[in-house]
């Protein structure tokens, strides 16, 4: 782990509007600091903002308010062009619910993630394979989405997102659908990535066995991040 | 960038929309190619035959116009008795008449020789232009002939050889006539010599007047009048020549141009209907692609590269359809005269055409509904499960 920040989010803010209920926080004030290499994990019930704030800090999302600095570049401040090439360049996503697209095998959900940049075609290919078999699905490479398991459609989604060879890896729920047992290889597999390769993981959960694989925690609650645990959520013992 | 090979699994995987978006191309492309030819050799049968010897209307009799004269069968399946050459003169009475040419046909088994007035060179069943060795008749020439090119080349006749059809005539041209030439025969000789020669004596009588009208727009309307005053006489027009067993609409090539175009249309809207379904099915997808890192220009490349590649299958089939149409009712116009595909064959260039409107077809529908997709919020796409 490095001394410099890869990540640097201040004050940030989205505001939903959410009919005639108003205006929705879903990430208020936020400010987070992300250092090289750090694999930094953020507690929250479902609704706290998890998914938002990740959205921003990947430049998915604009804030309403704050910005957010990657890897040296102010995010608010890039062009459409710049943006896609920070989110196929920088940033690893593994979305909630994993997300693959249901008519590609294993491979080619892979494969789309190198698809737009300049890598050979063949290059592409065994890339793919490659890590592939380094999340331990190389016999399951031609098989569609439907046709694996929720922590066999998770390695693919985490394959793909390491296609690139980003700095940064944003996993949102990355255990979600899964059985601890296959939540905790899941995250030894992030964990081992970022130590061998010094890839900076920011996660965000809410199962507790997250904890014995991060370096530092946070909490979020109603769309802001505490360093500690807010006390009202002690009690609930799944962390 | 994009490659064709995932557009070409994209429209694998979605066989009924890519189905569908193949048949609107084809359906609109292979339309275009048979409407077109069809009109082409529909209008060519009509004028063709009977515009390259200078005529409008062949003006026949259908009955025997006194009891003891034959008949005979003169063009293909046409069959006149011979009438008396002085009704020229009543004829060219007719409103719009210009002139009356006579000819006398006479069969003999696969052998035909014709005899004509050589001082109508406007009008006739052999024009002097026809001439490309020696020389063209005159109306003083006595037992002399003209022969056809191909008899002349398969019977070893030269300018001076000997001739015989009811007598010996001496070859004094040789003519290239056009098999769309209604009126081809092997010999042709004077008339008032065939008259004299033939054993039936036709003196005075004549079998076929050319008639040249002064408008081509009133053809139809002289040929009913000449019909009606001499009711045991038939007229045959460019229309009546050209009748098509396929009951494909007589139409000229405008028309044709302008059914094809609005279909060719039709199919552009029907495949961005059918496109714009398609990016609307794949929202996720498409959102999921633009999260992890593809432009709208390659979201919009890969949509485009779909409808393109049902573009181009469309064209293929569509031009391969289209020609084996063209082919079948092009064989079926024609009648008296045998199929237009002995005036026209299906054009390359139109079959170009037709595929590279299939191709702009593809890349217009690929755009717009790729459009909808630059549009879309790759957080709004992914945030529905
Ligand atoms: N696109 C949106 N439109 C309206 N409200 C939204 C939208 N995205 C998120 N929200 C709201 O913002 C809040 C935080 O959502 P989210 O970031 O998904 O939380 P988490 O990931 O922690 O479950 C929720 O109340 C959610 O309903
Ligand atoms: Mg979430």
């Amino acid at each position: 782990m490095s001394n410099s920040n890869i990540i640097e989010a201040s004050n940030l803010t989205k505001t939903y509007r959410k009919g005639n209920v108003g205006e929705v926080k879903a990430v208020d004030d936020a400010s987070l600091e992300v250092k090289e290499g750090e694999f930094l994990t953020i507690f929250g019930p479902s609704g706290s903002g998890k998914t938002t704030l990740l959205n921003l800090i990947g430049g998915l999302d604009k804030p309403t308010k704050g910005k957010v600095t990657l890897d040296g570049l102010e995010l608010s401040k890039l062009n459409e062009a710049k943006l896609v090439k920070v989110r196929r360049e920088k940033v690893g996503f593994v979305f909630q619910a994993f997300n693959l697209i249901p008519t590609f095998s294993a491979l080619e959900n892979v494969q789309v993630a190198l698809a737009p940049t300049s890598m050979p075609k063949n290059e592409q290919l065994d890339r793919a394979v490659e890590l592939l078999e380094l999340v331990g699905l190389k016999q399951r490479i031609n098989h569609l989405p439907a046709e694996l398991s929720a922590g066999e459609q998770q390695r693919v989604a985490i394959a793909r997102a390491f296609a690139n060879k980003p700095k940064v890896l944003l996993l949102d729920e990355p255990t979600g659908n899964l059985d601890t047992k296959t939540g905790k290889e899941i995250l030894k597999m992030c964990h081992k990535a970022s130590k061998d390769q010094g890839q900076t993981v920011v996660a965000v959960t809410h199962a507790g066995y997250v904890k014995s694989y991060t370096n530092r925690l946070l909490f979020m609650r109603d769309g802001k991040l505490f360093s500690e645990m807010p006390k009202d959520e002690i009690q609930e013992e799944e962390y | 960038m994009i490659s064709f090979s995932y557009a070409f699994k994209e429209i694998r995987r979605r066989k009924y929309r890519t189905a569908v978006n193949i048949a609107g191309v084809v359906i609109a492309i292979s339309t275009l190619i048979t409407l077109v030819m069809a009109a082409r050799g529909w209008e060519t049968c009509t004028t063709v035959p009977l515009n390259s010897i200078g005529t409008d209307i062949i003006y026949i009799y259908t009955a025997p116009v006194e009891p003891s004269n034959k008949g005979c069968y003169i063009v293909n399946h046409l069959f006149s008795y011979p009438f008396n050459q002085t009704l020229l003169t009543e004829i060219e009475q007719v409103s719009n008449v210009e002139c009356a040419v006579p000819i006398l046909m006479h069969r003999s088994r696969a052998l035909v020789l014709t005899g004509i007035d050589p001082s109508e060179t406007q009008t006739n069943a052999v024009l002097p232009d026809s001439v490309i060795e020696g020389r063209y008749l005159t109306p003083d020439d006595g037992y002399v002939a003209l022969v056809d090119k191909e008899y002349a080349i398969l019977n070893n006749l030269t300018l001076g050889s000997n001739v015989t059809y009811a007598a010996d005539f001496e070859v004094i041209g040789i003519v290239d006539v056009s098999s769309t030439n209604i009126m081809k025969s092997h010999i042709y000789v004077n008339l008032p010599v065939v008259q004299e020669i033939l054993p039936e004596k036709p003196i005075g009588l004549i079998n076929i007047a050319l008639v040249r009208t002064s408008s081509p727009n009133t053809v139809e309307q002289t040929a009913a009048e000449l019909e009606e005053k001499w009711p045991d006489s038939s007229t045959l027009t460019g229309w009546d020549l050209a009748e098509t067993s396929s009951g494909i609409i007589q139409m000229n090539e405008d028309t044709a141009w302008n059914i094809s175009i609005a279909l060719s249309v039709i199919a552009v809207l029907f495949i961005l209907k059918s496109q714009l379904g398609n990016v609307a099915e794949r929202t996720k997808e498409i959102g999921i692609l633009k999260a992890i890192g593809w432009s709208n220009t390659n979201v919009v490349n890969q949509i485009v590269a779909e409808s393109l590649l049902q573009g181009v299958i469309g064209g293929l089939v569509g031009c391969g359809v289209g020609y084996i149409f063209a082919m079948y009712v092009l064989s079926t116009i024609g009648g008296e005269i045998g199929g237009a595909l002995n005036f026209v064959t299906v054009d390359p260039l139109l079959l170009s055409l037709g595929f590279a409107i299939a191709i702009v077809s593809g890349i217009i529908a690929g755009v717009f509904s790729s459009l909808r997709a630059t549009r879309l919020s790759p957080v709004e796409a992914i945030r529905k499960i």
